[in-house]
């Protein structure tokens, strides 16, 4: 509160301790929404700029990092909702690693230490998954089932109540599983016809 | 229990999230259902596919804080200019055409020779002392310009 309030003052070293202190938990919630180290970087300085003209609407009832989490979780979602919608992947795209990361993964056997390449793939596939939800809904999903934060927590970053954050990440969690069916089910018929 | 499908079960958490009464729910079910048992399949791998996009964590760089500070001192310097002169910034090269073409079109009219001047002139002959004399249904004009209009033509011959 006290690095908020100098803030609030003008003081400019005391904003630059919150930049660097909460840089981390900006940059976070930022790469929910994107892969790009530049795209990252734009909306987290945005966050801050947001966050230094707004501190006055700071009242410290609750954290500085809980307001800045809620101004970085709103900021990416204008910035992902005014730009072009991504094209939505189709399963026919399928690559040959996420092809051998499902397979591999299918077969049970998933429980060994994950590798590097490993993990670009399946970040890769859960974009892939992920696209066919809504930038809020993939929020619900990544906050709750990728990072285990409670539906509270998610309430109080996004703003939203608590049984819309359920609807949400229920939703959310029906449509990719069901998208990764069809995934598996191209996998399947792939297979056979190179069986052929 | 076995009749009844699990996939509510399925997408009401993440199922690292399933209670273990739950798990075994799922597990006994999918070993006769086929439908349930792809399904399943889906979520376990949907789930470990979240898990690993929610760790590709940036994290920031060292230069980072400057970045901020220095678009921050960019922004108040842009919002420390007064409004007017902000919109003249920005309306700047508008009013210079708008100048530049209101001179142009000043010297050109200025430079050609008016088209107007016969015009006048056959107003003039209009107006003739004869014409103004022998005219009766000119009652439009007043007493003084047909007096002037006399005596001009008057002036002239002399």
């Amino acid at each position: 509160m006290d690095l908020a309030r100098q803030a609030q003052d003008g003081d400019e070293s005391a904003f630059a301790e919150i930049v660097r202190r909460y840089s981390p938990r900006v940059f976070s919630v930022a790469s929910r929404f994107f892969r790009q180290r530049s795209l990252v970087e734009e909306a987290a300085q945005e966050v801050f700029l947001k966050a230094y003209t707004q501190l006055g609407s700071f009242e410290g009832r609750g954290s500085l990092e809980g307001w800045l989490t809620r101004i970085a979780t709103n900021t990416c979602l204008n910035i992902v909702r005014s730009a072009k919608r991504r094209p939505e992947y189709t399963v026919s795209d399928l690559t040959d690693d996420e092809q051998s990361w499902l397979e591999h993964h299918s077969a049970g056997d998933g429980g060994e230490p994950a590798s590097v390449e490993n993990s670009v793939v399946a970040t890769d596939l859960a974009d892939r998954l992920l696209s066919v939800l809504s930038p809020e809904d993939q929020q619900a999903l990544l906050m709750i089932d990728g990072e285990q934060a409670s539906v509270k927590e998610v309430a109080e970053a996004t703003g939203w109540s608590e049984s819309k954050v359920k609807v949400r990440a229920f939703r959310a969690r029906k449509k990719v599983r069901e998208a990764m069916e069809k995934l598996l089910s191209y996998k399947g018929k792939r297979a056979g016809s190179v069986a052929e | 229990m076995k009749d009844k499908h699990i996939t509510e079960i399925l997408d009401k958490a993440s199922i690292a999230a399933l209670s273990e009464s739950e798990l075994s729910e799922v597990r006994a079910h999918v070993l006769e259902c086929m439908s349930c048992r792809e399904a399943y399949e889906a979520a376990r791998l949907s789930a470990v596919a979240i898990k690993n996009r929610a760790q590709a964590v940036i994290e920031p760089s060292p230069f980072f804080q400057t970045r901020v500070m220095a678009a921050l001192r960019e922004q108040q310097a842009v919002e420390s200019v007064p409004a007017m002169l902000r919109l003249w910034r920005s309306a700047k090269a508008l009013v210079s055409t708008m100048a530049v073409t209101t001179a142009t079109l000043a010297i050109v009219s200025f430079m050609q020779p008016s088209q107007t001047t016969p015009a006048t002139d056959q107003t003039a002959s209009a107006y003739s002392a004869y014409s103004v004399i022998m005219d009766q249904d000119a009652d439009d004009q007043s007493y003084e310009q047909v007096l002037s209009t006399i005596y001009d033509d008057d002036d002239e011959a002399r």
